[in-house]
Protein backbone atom coordinates (compact mmCIF):
# COMPACT_ATOMS: atom_id res chain seq x y z
CA UNK A 1 0.00 0.00 0.00
CA UNK A 2 3.23 2.30 0.47
CA UNK A 3 3.86 2.20 -2.83
CA UNK A 4 -0.01 3.60 -4.06
CA UNK A 5 0.93 6.75 -2.08
CA UNK A 6 3.59 7.60 -4.95
CA UNK A 7 1.08 9.77 -7.59
CA UNK A 8 3.50 8.00 -10.41
CA UNK A 9 2.72 4.76 -9.67
CA UNK A 10 -1.14 5.79 -8.62
CA UNK A 11 -1.21 7.21 -12.40
CA UNK A 12 0.20 4.47 -13.51
CA UNK A 13 -2.37 2.32 -12.14
CA UNK A 14 -5.30 4.26 -12.99
CA UNK A 15 -4.22 4.66 -16.99
CA UNK A 16 -3.76 0.69 -17.00
CA UNK A 17 -7.23 0.30 -15.20
CA UNK A 18 -9.04 2.54 -17.77
CA UNK A 19 -7.53 0.93 -20.77
CA UNK A 20 -8.51 -2.21 -18.97
CA UNK A 21 -12.16 -1.07 -18.71
CA UNK A 22 -12.44 -0.10 -22.60
CA UNK A 23 -10.76 -2.72 -23.69
CA UNK A 24 -13.31 -5.39 -21.77
CA UNK A 25 -16.47 -2.65 -23.50
CA UNK A 26 -14.85 -2.89 -26.77
CA UNK A 27 -14.76 -6.91 -26.47
CA UNK A 28 -18.61 -6.91 -25.12
CA UNK A 29 -19.44 -4.51 -28.03
CA UNK A 30 -18.14 -6.67 -30.31
CA UNK A 31 -20.15 -9.89 -29.57
CA UNK A 32 -24.22 -9.02 -30.32
CA UNK A 33 -26.61 -11.58 -30.59
CA UNK A 34 -29.06 -10.55 -33.90
CA UNK A 35 -29.34 -8.11 -36.09
CA UNK A 36 -32.81 -6.71 -36.16
CA UNK A 37 -33.15 -6.28 -40.35
CA UNK A 38 -35.71 -3.90 -41.34
CA UNK A 39 -37.32 -3.29 -44.88
CA UNK A 40 -39.17 -0.64 -46.06
CA UNK A 41 -41.04 -1.20 -49.50
CA UNK A 42 -41.43 2.00 -51.18
CA UNK A 43 -43.51 3.24 -54.26
CA UNK A 44 -42.02 5.76 -56.04
CA UNK A 45 -43.66 7.24 -59.09
CA UNK A 46 -44.57 10.42 -60.82
CA UNK A 47 -48.04 10.02 -60.97
CA UNK A 48 -48.78 13.05 -58.31
CA UNK A 49 -46.73 14.59 -55.87
CA UNK A 50 -47.61 13.15 -52.65
CA UNK A 51 -45.23 11.97 -50.17
CA UNK A 52 -46.09 9.75 -47.64
CA UNK A 53 -45.55 10.96 -44.45
CA UNK A 54 -44.27 7.52 -42.20
CA UNK A 55 -41.51 8.28 -44.79
CA UNK A 56 -40.31 11.62 -43.51
CA UNK A 57 -37.18 9.84 -41.54
CA UNK A 58 -36.20 9.17 -45.43
CA UNK A 59 -36.64 11.83 -46.85
CA UNK A 60 -33.80 13.30 -47.69
CA UNK A 61 -32.44 9.82 -49.31
CA UNK A 62 -35.69 9.33 -51.30
CA UNK A 63 -35.63 13.08 -53.00
CA UNK A 64 -32.29 11.89 -54.20
CA UNK A 65 -33.85 9.32 -56.56
CA UNK A 66 -35.81 12.34 -58.07
CA UNK A 67 -39.31 11.03 -58.22
CA UNK A 68 -42.39 13.10 -57.08
CA UNK A 69 -44.34 10.83 -55.42
CA UNK A 70 -43.65 8.36 -52.59
CA UNK A 71 -45.54 5.82 -50.53
CA UNK A 72 -45.05 3.44 -48.03
CA UNK A 73 -46.23 -0.37 -49.15
CA UNK A 74 -44.94 -2.21 -46.62
CA UNK A 75 -42.93 -1.71 -43.60
CA UNK A 76 -41.47 -5.09 -41.79
CA UNK A 77 -38.55 -5.93 -39.08
CA UNK A 78 -37.33 -9.63 -38.20
CA UNK A 79 -34.49 -10.64 -36.05
CA UNK A 80 -31.90 -12.37 -37.99
CA UNK A 81 -29.64 -14.29 -36.18
CA UNK A 82 -25.89 -14.30 -37.19
CA UNK A 83 -24.70 -16.50 -40.17
CA UNK A 84 -28.62 -17.06 -40.38
CA UNK A 85 -31.02 -15.46 -43.17
CA UNK A 86 -34.41 -14.31 -42.92
CA UNK A 87 -37.08 -14.10 -46.48
CA UNK A 88 -39.13 -10.90 -46.76
CA UNK A 89 -41.82 -10.73 -48.67
CA UNK A 90 -41.78 -7.82 -51.18
CA UNK A 91 -44.85 -6.25 -52.98
CA UNK A 92 -44.56 -7.62 -56.59
CA UNK A 93 -44.09 -10.95 -56.06
CA UNK A 94 -40.90 -10.76 -54.99
CA UNK A 95 -38.89 -11.42 -52.08
CA UNK A 96 -36.04 -10.67 -50.23
CA UNK A 97 -32.97 -12.71 -48.86
CA UNK A 98 -31.15 -11.12 -46.17
CA UNK A 99 -28.35 -13.13 -44.37
CA UNK A 100 -25.62 -10.61 -41.91
CA UNK A 101 -22.48 -11.90 -42.44
CA UNK A 102 -20.42 -10.31 -40.09
CA UNK A 103 -19.95 -7.55 -37.15
CA UNK A 104 -16.39 -5.51 -37.44
CA UNK A 105 -15.50 -1.66 -36.88
CA UNK A 106 -19.43 -1.13 -35.92
CA UNK A 107 -20.36 -1.84 -39.50
CA UNK A 108 -22.48 -4.81 -40.22
CA UNK A 109 -21.86 -7.17 -43.85
CA UNK A 110 -24.71 -8.11 -45.31
CA UNK A 111 -25.44 -10.79 -47.77
CA UNK A 112 -28.89 -9.57 -49.87
CA UNK A 113 -30.90 -11.35 -52.53
CA UNK A 114 -33.63 -10.27 -54.65
CA UNK A 115 -35.86 -12.24 -56.27
CA UNK A 116 -38.85 -12.09 -58.26
CA UNK A 117 -41.00 -16.21 -58.41
CA UNK A 118 -37.95 -18.05 -58.70
CA UNK A 119 -35.94 -15.93 -60.75
CA UNK A 120 -33.19 -14.49 -59.23
CA UNK A 121 -32.65 -10.44 -60.02
CA UNK A 122 -30.18 -9.24 -57.61
CA UNK A 123 -27.40 -11.11 -55.40
CA UNK A 124 -24.78 -8.35 -53.46
CA UNK A 125 -22.72 -8.23 -50.50
CA UNK A 126 -23.15 -5.05 -48.63
CA UNK A 127 -21.37 -3.44 -45.65
CA UNK A 128 -23.23 -0.79 -43.92
CA UNK A 129 -22.68 1.15 -40.60
CA UNK A 130 -24.78 0.18 -37.44
CA UNK A 131 -28.13 1.19 -37.68
CA UNK A 132 -27.57 2.90 -41.18
CA UNK A 133 -28.88 1.67 -44.24
CA UNK A 134 -28.84 1.77 -48.31
CA UNK A 135 -31.17 1.70 -51.01
CA UNK A 136 -31.98 -0.77 -53.39
CA UNK A 137 -34.85 0.10 -55.90
CA UNK A 138 -35.87 -0.19 -59.97
CA UNK A 139 -37.88 -2.79 -60.60
CA UNK A 140 -41.42 -1.59 -61.76
CA UNK A 141 -44.30 -1.34 -59.87
CA UNK A 142 -47.61 -0.28 -60.19
CA UNK A 143 -46.72 2.28 -62.75
CA UNK A 144 -43.77 3.32 -60.98
CA UNK A 145 -40.81 1.49 -59.71
CA UNK A 146 -40.39 -0.19 -56.26
CA UNK A 147 -37.83 1.29 -53.69
CA UNK A 148 -36.31 -0.44 -50.93
CA UNK A 149 -34.73 0.84 -48.14
CA UNK A 150 -32.60 -1.93 -46.13
CA UNK A 151 -31.50 -1.16 -42.55
CA UNK A 152 -29.35 -2.97 -40.12
CA UNK A 153 -28.88 -3.22 -36.19
CA UNK A 154 -26.82 -5.17 -34.22
CA UNK A 155 -28.53 -6.54 -31.05
CA UNK B 1 26.57 20.34 39.30
CA UNK B 2 24.66 21.53 41.58
CA UNK B 3 21.96 20.70 38.71
CA UNK B 4 22.08 23.89 36.19
CA UNK B 5 23.04 21.59 33.43
CA UNK B 6 20.28 22.82 32.03
CA UNK B 7 20.78 26.38 32.15
CA UNK B 8 23.82 25.90 30.10
CA UNK B 9 21.83 26.16 27.08
CA UNK B 10 19.75 29.49 28.28
CA UNK B 11 23.53 31.00 28.60
CA UNK B 12 23.86 30.33 25.13
CA UNK B 13 21.36 31.54 23.95
CA UNK B 14 21.89 34.77 26.78
CA UNK B 15 25.28 35.05 25.40
CA UNK B 16 23.76 35.19 21.77
CA UNK B 17 21.06 38.28 22.73
CA UNK B 18 18.64 35.69 22.17
CA UNK B 19 16.90 36.05 25.55
CA UNK B 20 13.76 38.67 26.28
CA UNK B 21 14.48 41.02 29.36
CA UNK B 22 12.97 39.56 32.01
CA UNK B 23 14.80 36.43 30.86
CA UNK B 24 18.01 37.99 30.79
CA UNK B 25 17.96 39.79 33.83
CA UNK B 26 16.80 37.06 35.61
CA UNK B 27 19.24 34.95 34.33
CA UNK B 28 22.28 37.40 34.87
CA UNK B 29 21.16 37.42 38.59
CA UNK B 30 21.67 33.70 38.86
CA UNK B 31 25.12 33.72 37.05
CA UNK B 32 26.52 36.39 38.96
CA UNK B 33 25.57 34.13 42.23
CA UNK B 34 25.91 30.66 41.33
CA UNK B 35 29.78 29.76 40.27
CA UNK B 36 28.98 26.49 38.54
CA UNK B 37 27.01 28.72 35.67
CA UNK B 38 29.59 31.67 35.80
CA UNK B 39 31.91 29.38 34.94
CA UNK B 40 29.61 27.96 32.50
CA UNK B 41 28.98 31.14 31.19
CA UNK B 42 32.94 31.84 31.20
CA UNK B 43 34.02 28.95 29.07
CA UNK B 44 31.17 29.83 26.47
CA UNK B 45 32.41 33.55 26.62
CA UNK B 46 36.30 32.32 25.61
CA UNK B 47 34.61 29.89 22.72
CA UNK B 48 32.59 32.21 21.35
CA UNK B 49 36.00 34.96 21.20
CA UNK B 50 37.68 31.96 19.28
CA UNK B 51 35.62 31.60 16.61
CA UNK B 52 35.04 34.85 16.02
CA UNK B 53 38.13 35.30 15.44
CA UNK B 54 39.27 32.69 13.60
CA UNK B 55 35.74 33.33 11.99
CA UNK B 56 36.57 37.80 11.01
CA UNK B 57 40.22 36.51 10.10
CA UNK B 58 39.54 34.09 7.30
CA UNK B 59 36.18 35.93 6.20
CA UNK B 60 38.84 38.62 5.43
CA UNK B 61 40.79 36.33 3.13
CA UNK B 62 37.27 36.19 0.93
CA UNK B 63 36.65 37.97 -1.85
CA UNK B 64 33.10 39.06 -2.20
CA UNK B 65 33.32 41.47 -4.91
CA UNK B 66 33.01 38.84 -7.58
CA UNK B 67 30.43 37.23 -6.32
CA UNK B 68 28.10 39.72 -5.68
CA UNK B 69 28.98 41.24 -9.01
CA UNK B 70 27.73 37.74 -10.33
CA UNK B 71 24.45 37.85 -8.01
CA UNK B 72 23.78 41.48 -9.58
CA UNK B 73 24.76 39.72 -13.19
CA UNK B 74 21.61 37.06 -12.26
CA UNK B 75 19.47 39.79 -11.02
CA UNK B 76 20.08 42.59 -14.41
CA UNK B 77 19.55 39.34 -16.63
CA UNK B 78 16.99 39.58 -19.40
CA UNK B 79 14.75 36.24 -18.47
CA UNK B 80 13.83 34.67 -22.21
CA UNK B 81 9.75 35.40 -23.34
CA UNK B 82 8.87 31.78 -22.39
CA UNK B 83 10.90 32.13 -18.76
CA UNK B 84 7.83 33.49 -17.29
CA UNK B 85 4.92 31.93 -19.19
CA UNK B 86 6.45 28.67 -17.66
CA UNK B 87 6.45 30.01 -14.39
CA UNK B 88 3.09 30.61 -14.33
CA UNK B 89 2.25 27.55 -16.03
CA UNK B 90 4.11 25.72 -13.50
CA UNK B 91 2.43 27.61 -10.33
CA UNK B 92 -1.31 26.78 -12.23
CA UNK B 93 -0.49 23.36 -12.75
CA UNK B 94 1.88 21.76 -10.38
CA UNK B 95 3.33 18.74 -11.31
CA UNK B 96 1.18 16.34 -8.96
CA UNK B 97 -2.22 17.96 -10.75
CA UNK B 98 -0.32 17.52 -14.40
CA UNK B 99 0.38 13.75 -13.11
CA UNK B 100 -3.22 13.09 -12.66
CA UNK B 101 -3.84 15.24 -16.21
CA UNK B 102 -2.26 12.42 -18.38
CA UNK B 103 -5.16 9.60 -17.27
CA UNK B 104 -7.57 12.29 -17.06
CA UNK B 105 -7.02 13.15 -21.05
CA UNK B 106 -6.60 9.06 -21.66
CA UNK B 107 -10.20 8.42 -20.12
CA UNK B 108 -11.74 11.16 -22.15
CA UNK B 109 -10.29 10.13 -25.23
CA UNK B 110 -11.60 6.43 -24.99
CA UNK B 111 -14.71 7.89 -23.71
CA UNK B 112 -15.23 9.88 -27.25
CA UNK B 113 -13.96 6.68 -29.14
CA UNK B 114 -16.10 4.65 -27.20
CA UNK B 115 -19.63 7.46 -27.00
CA UNK B 116 -20.14 6.10 -30.83
CA UNK B 117 -20.99 2.74 -29.33
CA UNK B 118 -23.73 3.95 -26.56
CA UNK B 119 -25.12 6.90 -28.48
CA UNK B 120 -27.37 5.56 -30.99
CA UNK B 121 -27.80 9.90 -32.25
CA UNK B 122 -24.18 10.14 -32.33
CA UNK B 123 -23.91 8.20 -35.06
CA UNK B 124 -25.80 8.99 -37.58
CA UNK B 125 -23.88 11.92 -38.72
CA UNK B 126 -20.85 10.03 -37.96
CA UNK B 127 -17.97 9.26 -40.05
CA UNK B 128 -17.78 5.87 -42.42
CA UNK B 129 -21.65 5.91 -42.36
CA UNK B 130 -21.71 4.68 -46.39
CA UNK B 131 -22.74 1.66 -47.01
CA UNK B 132 -19.68 -0.27 -49.10
CA UNK B 133 -20.83 -2.56 -51.64
CA UNK B 134 -18.47 -5.84 -51.92
CA UNK B 135 -19.81 -7.61 -54.60
CA UNK B 136 -22.74 -7.47 -56.83
CA UNK B 137 -24.16 -9.75 -59.83
CA UNK B 138 -27.68 -8.37 -61.89
CA UNK B 139 -27.67 -11.53 -63.44
CA UNK B 140 -27.29 -9.52 -66.79
CA UNK B 141 -29.78 -6.86 -65.63
CA UNK B 142 -28.03 -3.47 -65.77
CA UNK B 143 -27.13 -1.81 -62.88
CA UNK B 144 -25.76 1.51 -61.54
CA UNK B 145 -24.52 2.29 -58.38
CA UNK B 146 -24.74 6.09 -56.92
CA UNK B 147 -23.32 7.33 -53.45
CA UNK B 148 -25.34 10.69 -52.60
CA UNK B 149 -22.68 12.61 -50.14
CA UNK B 150 -25.18 15.18 -48.41
CA UNK B 151 -27.30 12.42 -46.93
CA UNK B 152 -24.04 9.27 -46.93
CA UNK B 153 -26.74 7.35 -48.87
CA UNK B 154 -25.29 4.54 -51.31
CA UNK B 155 -28.08 3.12 -53.90
CA UNK B 156 -28.10 0.09 -56.05
CA UNK B 157 -30.81 0.93 -58.96
CA UNK B 158 -31.48 -2.11 -61.37
CA UNK B 159 -32.75 -1.31 -64.99
CA UNK B 160 -33.69 -2.46 -68.04
CA UNK B 161 -32.82 -1.02 -71.93
CA UNK B 162 -35.73 -0.19 -73.45
CA UNK B 163 -36.38 -3.26 -75.48
CA UNK B 164 -35.60 -5.32 -71.67
CA UNK B 165 -37.59 -7.72 -70.00
CA UNK B 166 -39.76 -5.62 -68.13
CA UNK B 167 -40.92 -3.19 -70.83
CA UNK B 168 -44.09 -4.50 -69.74
CA UNK B 169 -44.19 -1.75 -67.72
CA UNK B 170 -46.27 1.57 -67.30
CA UNK B 171 -44.22 4.00 -69.36
CA UNK B 172 -44.68 6.42 -66.54
CA UNK B 173 -41.73 4.88 -64.60
CA UNK B 174 -38.55 5.94 -66.23
CA UNK B 175 -36.61 2.68 -68.09
CA UNK B 176 -33.21 3.79 -66.66
CA UNK B 177 -32.19 6.04 -62.96
CA UNK B 178 -33.85 8.72 -62.54
CA UNK B 179 -30.90 10.29 -60.58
Amino acid sequence: MMLLKKPLLRVLLFSLLSLLGASAAGIAQKQPQNVQVRIGAILASNKNDEFDSRLKPLEKQLRVLKYRSYRLLKDESQDVPWQGNKVFEIPGGRSLMVAPQEFQDNRIGLKVRLTEGQKPLLDTTVRISNKGNFILGGPPQEGGVLVLSISATAQ
Amino acid sequence: MNGCEHRVEAIERWLDGELNGAEAESLRAHVAECAECGEARRRLEKIQQTLQGVLLADAQQIKFQPFWRAVQLRINEKQPWYHEALERLRDTFPASRAAWAVPAVIALLLAAVSLESYLPFWRSSGRNSFATVESIDAYGRNVALLREYDTKTTVIWLYQDQEGENDAAEETAPSGPAF
